[in-house]
């Protein structure tokens, strides 16, 4: 008996055996089985605006941004801003690499190569084992507060930010490094509530470090750096169906430090010291008509409130000058895309800032003016899923000169967004 | 007390159905067939739409986190929808690797596969067609590899799923060979298509595909490309073009009222179109509209 289940079992490693054994020239070290899925994206734009590149850097949102066109230096790093210049643009190259790392957690890299450098844009490990709708991440990555923050600018449905996630948070929105706890309820309707703890260094809004206001001037103060990390971000989300209509609505909230050193602005030099928070509210809604052709209702209101002490420097003694400072601002943005078929997207935005309100306990009352607005218009054409050209139309009224005189600025645009390697799948 | 324990646990126990996600309607229905009352399945995908591009809507990703298991088509036909969703889910029973995720396309010879693989070539799928389900032998393949991967995850039932499968396997076999009757005379028939989604249909059936609307896989159909297919079908006389659900007929349209052949619409999936309700409408269906 056990002979024969012996030379059975010998039998079939035999025959197993024989069809098993690799070729001598495969039995290596080799690994390229586990390259990561690899995708470059590139981004590049010609643009045309009715304001030359000199004017357009030193045009400002009063009481809410400068600079915000246009390409500009900013401390020690000199970035782009996307669409910068008249002429052709080469906005980024953008590699994306992402695997398994092991059976607890994926791991995702998105870098963004320009010509001012190289980005670390997100680099991040995700949970995947966690169960019980639970999923953790760590790293840096876009936070998930309201809608368009957590989406690539290759995701948006124009070539621009809105004007009022460029003007609160500038053109990355809220990129931060962190930690990420997501839950989803185990409910037939999708709810999902997630917390993020994060560095909080975000340019326009949000920031910890020291500011050194005494470097400049001795009898300066010397303002001291927020705990980090500084930034708390909280958000819940729903979303369901009627037929071939998906809706999906989220609440945010984010709240954190500002120390924002803009001592070295050419014009209206300050440095800000305070908290701030922001509260967004965003709603989707999507008709399906069939496989290939939606109408997408797109929008989101951001309100922001930043309470501290501004320090203006004075141009010539670099003396500073306190005052309490509060700003009250909101604004939101509304867009229409018609996707025709799987070649053709038409798309219309509004954006406003409608709420402007800034009081300082002295000195001369800030120009704050509320009737911010921008229009823009696009249409855009896919060759396929993974080259497609867009031709926006961009109508600016928010922007203001050194004068406090408004600047319209119109601004044409053909955008080629042209991705290669792995086929990228866009969440809802 | 203890009592009282079993009676909070009781309702638990009964409705202890395993949640079996899948992606496409057909494998909803042959998991049903199998399970009978000790799953439920949740099918993702509507069957009325390009099963390339499914949107995956939030809603989906509730229904991924509350599974049990998954099973999907593979061969990279959910790549642009299913990966998103299986990532925000972060369901550990619903990951690629997990004992509860099933992958149809690996135990289903796939044909076709592309021997360069290049984008310049459209959209290709590199692993092979992947509509296999198409051809009614390989869903008693796919009943086969359900019913294992059902006992793999709940032998407590294996018997059940045994003879349900048994049962699945006798009733179906039998519509084979009415199936294959009815379509015996129609084998050497040349075919157009708009893409070739019915390639396992067609190799069955002995149904020979000349041409596609589309130029090149998920590349929309193009003026030059059309006209040239207008010659093929004068030159070669294809008996019709079978055209899916979901893409617009318009290019066929132009092309049959040119060449005089008619469009025969072709359903790929339960609920492609109003009547058809389960799996074996779809192939009554299917092999009755060729005239």
């Amino acid at each position: 008996m056990k002979k024969i289940l012996l030379s059975s079992a010998l039998c079939a490693s035999l025959a197993f055996g024989a069809a098993d054994v690799l070729p001598v020239e495969k039995r290596t070290f080799e690994q390229s089985k586990f390259i990561p899925d690899i995708s470059l994206v590139m981004d590049a734009s010609v643009v045309s605006r009715s304001v030359s590149d000199d004017e357009v850097v030193g045009l400002e949102v009063p009481g809410v941004a400068h600079g915000l066109l246009g390409s500009h230096d900013h401390g020690d790093t000199s970035h782009a801003v996307y669409n910068a210049d008249n002429g052709f643009n080469l906005n980024y190259a953008e590699l994306v690499l992402s695997s398994s790392v092991d059976p607890f957690f994926t791991m995702d890299g998105v870098f963004h190569f320009s010509e001012n450098g190289v980005e670390i844009e997100e680099l991040f490990f995700t949970s995947t084992a966690l169960g019980n709708g639970l999923r953790a991440k760590g790293g840096k990555f876009n936070s998930n507060f309201g809608y368009l923050n957590e989406q690539h600018h290759h995701a948006w449905s124009f070539n621009d930010m809105p004007l009022v996630y460029e003007t609160f948070l500038g053109m990355h929105g809220i990129n931060e490094t962190g930690a990420q706890l997501q839950w989803t309820a185990p409910t037939d309707t999708y709810f999902m509530v997630g917390a993020e703890v994060l560095q909080g260094e975000n340019e326009q809004m949000f920031g910890n470090q020291s500011i050194h206001l005494d470097d400049l001037n001795a009898a300066n103060p010397h303002l001291e750096s927020a705990d980090a990390p500084s930034l708390f971000v909280a958000y819940a989300k729903t979303s369901f169906d009627i037929g071939e209509t998906t809706i999906l609505g989220g609440l945010s909230y984010a709240k954190g430090s500002s120390r924002l050193d803009h001592t070295e602005d050419e014009e209206g030099a300050h440095a800000f010291s305070g908290d701030s928070t922001l509260y967004g509210a965003d709603l989707v809604v999507k008709h399906f008509f069939d496989s290939y052709s939606s109408l997408t209702w797109q929008s989101e209101l951001l309100s922001r409130k930043m309470e501290g002490t501004q320090y203006a420097i004075n141009p010539t003694t670099l003396a500073s000058t306190a005052v309490d400072l509060t700003k009250e601002q909101s604004g939101l943005y509304t867009q229409l895309v018609y996707a025709y078929d799987k070649n053709w997207k038409v798309g219309a935005r509004y954006d406003t800032i409608y709420q402007n309100d800034i009081e300082k306990s002295a000195g001369t009352p800030a120009f704050a003016p509320e009737n911010l607005d921008k229009y823009s218009a696009m249409l855009e054409y896919s060759t396929s899923e993974f080259a497609r050209f867009r031709l926006q139309y961009d109508r600016n009224n928010a922007l203001y000169n050194a004068d406090d005189e408004r600047q319209q600025v119109d601004t044409i645009m053909l955008q080629a967004n042209i991705s290669i390697g792995a086929h990228g799948a866009h969440s809802f | 007390m203890n009592k009282l324990l079993l009676l909070f646990l009781l309702p638990f126990t009964l409705f202890a159905h395993m949640s079996i996600a899948v992606s496409y309607p057909f494998i909803g229905a042959i998991t049903k067939s199998i399970g009978g009352e000790h799953i439920d399945t949740v099918v993702l995908a509507n069957g009325n739409w390009d099963p390339h591009f499914v949107v995956p809507r939030p809603s989906l990703i509730a229904k991924m986190r509350n599974a049990d298991a998954l099973i999907m088509n593979g061969a990279q036909l959910e790549i642009g929808w299913l990966p998103p969703l299986i990532n925000r889910a972060a369901n550990p029973k619903t990951q690629p690797n997990a004992p509860t995720f099933l992958n149809l396309s690996h135990h289903v010879e796939l044909i076709l596969k592309p021997k360069s693989v290049d984008r310049s070539g459209g959209d290709v799928h590199p692993d092979g067609n992947p509509h296999f389900h198409l051809a009614p032998e390989n869903i008693l393949i796919l009943a086969k590899t359900i019913e294992e991967f059902l006992i793999s995850i709940d032998a407590e039932h294996q018997a059940i799923y045994e003879t349900n499968y048994a049962a699945f396997t006798e009733e179906w076999s039998k519509n084979i060979a009415i199936w294959k009757t009815k379509m015996a005379e129609k084998k050497g028939k040349k075919v157009i298509q708009f893409h070739d989604n019915l390639a396992y249909f067609n190799k069955t059936y002995g149904l020979q595909s000349i041409g596609t609307i589309e130029p090149l896989p998920g590349i929309p159909p193009s003026s030059r490309h059309t006209l040239e297919l207008i010659e093929l079908i004068k030159k070669e006389k294809p008996c019709c073009v079978l055209h899916d659900v979901y893409h617009s007929t318009k290019t066929a349209a132009f092309i049959s009222e040119k060449t005089g052949i008619p469009i025969v619409l072709m359903p790929h999936d339960i609920g492609a179109l109003e009547n058809i309700e389960d799996l074996k409408s779809l192939f009554d269906y299917l092999t009755g509209a060729i005239k």
